[in-house]
């Protein structure tokens, strides 16, 4: 439990995006994994994968972590975003470019609108 | 009391939301993991003022905190669209 709590802590620390996830992000295992991570990919933004199903420890203490039930989970320079639903409704309302923005994590502000505009 | 209907208490005691729908969307997932017993699969949409001053992560924390975590534990997929 410790164990995981420091694990958890030190990878949300070491890389400015961490996506929790069920699978991986060239192969999710779950819809709503899959979704963030596509929109992750979508807008090019470089964030490191960590695969819960891939160990129970992390899988229980990611959601203690956060005080959050779900995967996935977006972590930004170690700060919980949201999950899935969240996440969607970020990148739709152009809130989660500004959170990159303001993070200085690079995305592709095209890919981004584009996002938008097919689903606008 | 099947899920939906404990959702639907559960929210509306706590939150006594102006607009409160519970969806099962179960059968759009049949064949899938996740999927058990027909009561996998839910969207709620609620609309309430008590979610007015809350940022989207206390939104949903309030909402699963509200249902406890015995029941959001029993259902594999629950999306939420919450407003003020």
């Amino acid at each position: 439990m410790t164990d995981a709590k420091t694990q958890i802590e030190e990878t949300v620390k070491a890389n400015d995006v961490v996506l929790y996830m069920k699978g991986t992000k060239d192969m999710p295992q779950c819809g709503f994994s899959s979704r963030v991570a596509g929109v992750l990919n979508f807008m090019g933004v470089e964030f490191a994968d960590v695969n819960v199903l891939a160990d129970e420890g992390v899988r229980q203490g990611i959601k203690d972590y956060s005080d959050w039930p779900t995967i996935p989970q977006l972590y930004v320079k170690g700060e919980f975003v949201g999950g899935c639903d969240i996440i969607t409704e970020m990148t739709l309302s152009g809130e989660l470019d500004t959170l990159f923005t303001k993070e200085n994590i690079a995305f592709n502000q095209e890919a981004a609108d584009k996002i938008r505009e097919a689903n606008g | 009391m099947n899920k939906s209907e404990e959702i639907r208490s559960a929210l509306q005691a706590e939150f006594s939301p102006e607009m409160l729908e519970v969806i099962n969307q179960s059968e759009n997932h049949r064949g899938h993991g996740g999927y058990s017993d027909g009561e996998s699969h839910f969207l709620v949409q609620i609309r309430a003022a008590a979610f007015a001053d809350m940022s989207r992560v206390n939104r949903h924390r309030a909402v699963h905190k509200a249902l406890g975590a015995d029941l959001v534990g029993r259902i594999h997929a629950l999306a939420l669209e919450i407003s003020a």
